[in-house]
């Protein structure tokens, strides 16, 4: 049995079904993360694993054991909230002894424990402060280091990063992957931002209005994302959607025509559980920025200019096919085009992808 | 002169002239305490005269003022002290837990003060005649808990309100009971309410005189009750009424210095965010 297991967990309050049987299994010492647009029920989620919410329905294990009833402490779980939720009147080593403490652990075993989380979180001169005397990054240490000191079975983030700006996030992102490498422990990881899914997760589990959309490795998930939410979802820049038609069809492979492509397409099956395309059939051609360029690629398409952003390493073209749909393109280097100018972008038909009405994944 | 300066000196004006207002009994009280008979009842009132002790040492020498002190000070501690041990759970119950009857109980807690204390001085009175406790500490002591105790719930329900429950959700979380999340989280947390309520608490069974009338008659007369039985009679010893005033004030004063410290907001910062 894995090491946690979420069966058709449903929260609703009241008429409003916040999460509509969830079923996750993750093993033990993986990094899974939960990502979604704001609102899609991933802290409910998370709290309901942590039991600060009851569900409503369904069950939830950890490290084998039924823990669906059983209160918060029951459960040797540990949370960071995206608040931090340090005990303002406690300084940083109250705040982390705090669980030990009221667990009746001996109080040289509490220094012990404190002194080797401090260690790890290199903030040995920061354990007499209070909470308001720190910095944002310091905080999260803390709140991170609270967590440690009991060990959980399982460490729980709510949004840990979105309090602190850029350059701290993308370092404490950094550090708290080597914590996940150096303790070897199960986290869970909520977040609505891809970059940290993509960079952190072992298993990403994409939900939408309280359901799964799709659960796989980050390589998974951009490969063969199941729908055009989970393709839209994860990659930055968001992958392009152009409508077009099935010519023909043969085993595993789909023709696609589309006004602005000079000639027909043929891409091959990912994979999916769509329907299957049939002549004729309206259909989404799905094209990853960082797949289209100006120079090589086996297949063509015909844009007309609206602006470029360049970025130092690469540049970001924005483009309109001859349907008016809106294409972005990332290339590498400086470029620049004219508003109105027509271009070519170029790629590889192994790299497109297809999805049905729908939206589910040829 | 521009307009805004001369804005400026209009509001510091009117500033000084609402604490000439305010302040100016109690100074007349304190300087009067300083008086003999003679300066007190010159016409036209003096401002300078030659300050003495003789009405101090006339009130410390009258066991009555200094029972009625001591008096005063059980009664308010006791009331303050026990509506505040009463009161703070009940405040974190009030503020954290759903359970029904909630508003009812909420809206119970108002509209007790909504009945005029004379109203209920009788049927008071009448209570403690058949439970014998007339003219006891104790009976006071209930009697203003019913009036603080509802002030105390206030102020610390709102206080504790706007403690972020993700304190409480991670103290469950790291096994902390019900008992330690309010001890060692709500009740540290919302001292700056406890304390004000503490003081209102203080100052209102210090201050009291209706109930301490009908309630008491020789053992335990609080001050207020001396001070106006200074009062009866042929002759106003005004001097010694200002330095028993002088005296009743004092201890209220203290109090509110010492508990003010911790109404300093901003306890609550560094919480989140
Ligand atoms: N206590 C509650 N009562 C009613 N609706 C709630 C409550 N808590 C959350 N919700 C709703 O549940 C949905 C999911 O919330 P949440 O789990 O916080 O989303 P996320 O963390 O993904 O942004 C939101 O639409 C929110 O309005
Ligand atoms: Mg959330």
């Amino acid at each position: 049995m894995s090491y946690l297991k979420l069966e058709g967990v449903e929260k609703s309050y009241g008429a409003a079904r916040i999460i509509r049987g969830v079923d996750i299994a993750a093993e033990k010492g993986e990094f899974v993360v939960f990502v979604g647009p704001s609102g899609c029920g991933k802290s409910t989620l998370l709290r309901m694993v942590a039991g600060l919410e009851e569900v409503s329905g369904g069950e939830i294990f950890i490290d084998g054991a039924r823990v669906t009833d059983l209160e918060p402490a029951q459960r040797k779980v540990s949370m960071v909230f995206q608040s931090y939720a340090l005990f303002p009147h406690m300084s940083v080593r109250d705040n982390i002894a705090f669980g030990l403490k009221m667990s009746r652990v001996p109080k040289a075993e509490i220094d012990r424990q404190v002194a080797e989380a401090a260690r790890i979180l290199r903030m040995e001169d920061l354990l007499d402060r209070k909470p308001r005397q720190l910095s944002g990054g310091q905080r999260q240490r803390v709140a991170i280091g609270r967590a440690i000191v009991r060990h959980p079975k399982l460490f729980l983030f709510d949004e840990p990063l979105s309090n602190l700006d850029a350059e701290l996030r993308a370092q404490m992102r950094v550090e708290i992957a080597r914590l996940h490498r150096n303790l070897g422990v199960t986290m869970i990881y909520v977040t609505h931002d891809q970059v940290e899914a993509m960079t952190l997760a072992d298993r990403i589990v994409v939900l939408r209005a309280g359901q799964v959309e799709q659960i796989g490795s980050p390589k998974d998930l951009y490969e063969r994302p199941a729908n055009t939410f989970v393709a839209g979802f994860i990659g930055s820049p968001k992958m392009n959607f152009l409508s077009a038609t099935v010519t023909s069809r043969n085993s595993d492979r789909v023709e696609l025509a589309h006004p602005s492509l000079a000639a027909p397409l043929s891409v091959i099956r990912r994979g999916g559980n769509g329907a299957e395309p049939a002549p004729g059939d309206t259909v989404t051609l799905g094209l990853r920025p960082e797949h289209l360029g100006l120079e090589a690629g086996d297949s063509r398409i015909e844009l007309t200019a609206d602006l470029a952003e360049s970025l130092g390493g690469a540049t970001l073209i924005y483009g309109q096919t001859a349907a008016g749909e809106s294409v972005t393109l990332q290339t590498p280097g400086w470029r620049s085009l004219d508003k109105s100018e027509r271009f070519a972008a170029r790629f590889d038909a192994a790299q497109a992808y297809v999805f049905d009405k729908d939206g589910r994944a040829f | 002169m521009n307009p805004r300066s001369r804005g400026q000196i209009l509001h510091a004006l009117g500033l000084i002239a609402v604490l000439v207002f305010t302040i100016f009994p109690f100074f007349w009280m304190v300087s009067s305490s300083f008086k003999t008979q003679a300066d007190l009842l010159a016409s036209p009132p003096v401002w300078l005269f030659r300050p003495t002790l003789a009405n101090y040492a006339d009130v410390f020498a009258d066991q009555k003022v200094i029972d009625a002190v001591l008096n005063s000070l059980i009664v308010a501690l006791g009331s303050t002290g026990l509506s505040v041990i009463l009161g703070t759970p009940a405040a974190f119950a009030l503020a954290r837990y759903e359970f029904r009857g909630k508003s009812d109980l909420w809206f119970w807690f108002i509209s007790n003060r909504f009945i005029s204390p004379i109203v209920l001085a009788l049927p008071i009175y009448l209570l403690g005649l058949q439970l014998r406790i007339l003219d006891t500490h104790l009976v006071l002591i209930l009697v203003y808990v019913t009036f603080i105790l509802p002030i105390v719930i206030w102020i610390s329900t709102d206080q504790f309100r706007s403690i972020p429950r993700e304190l409480e959700e991670a103290a469950r979380l790291e096994g902390a009971s019900q008992f330690d999340i309010f001890r060692r989280i709500y009740l540290p947390l919302g001292l700056p309410g406890i304390a004000v309520s503490a003081i209102f608490g203080f100052i209102f069974s210090w201050n009291e005189l209706l109930y301490a009338l009908v309630l008491t008659r020789r053992a335990v007369q609080t001050a207020p009750v001396v001070a106006t039985s200074f009062m009866s009679g042929y002759e106003l010893p005004w001097g010694k009424i200002m330095a028993t005033g002088t005296v009743i004030v004092l201890p209220v004063t203290i109090f509110a210095l010492l508990v003010s410290r911790h109404m300093v907001r901003g306890l609550t910062m560094g919480a989140t965010k």
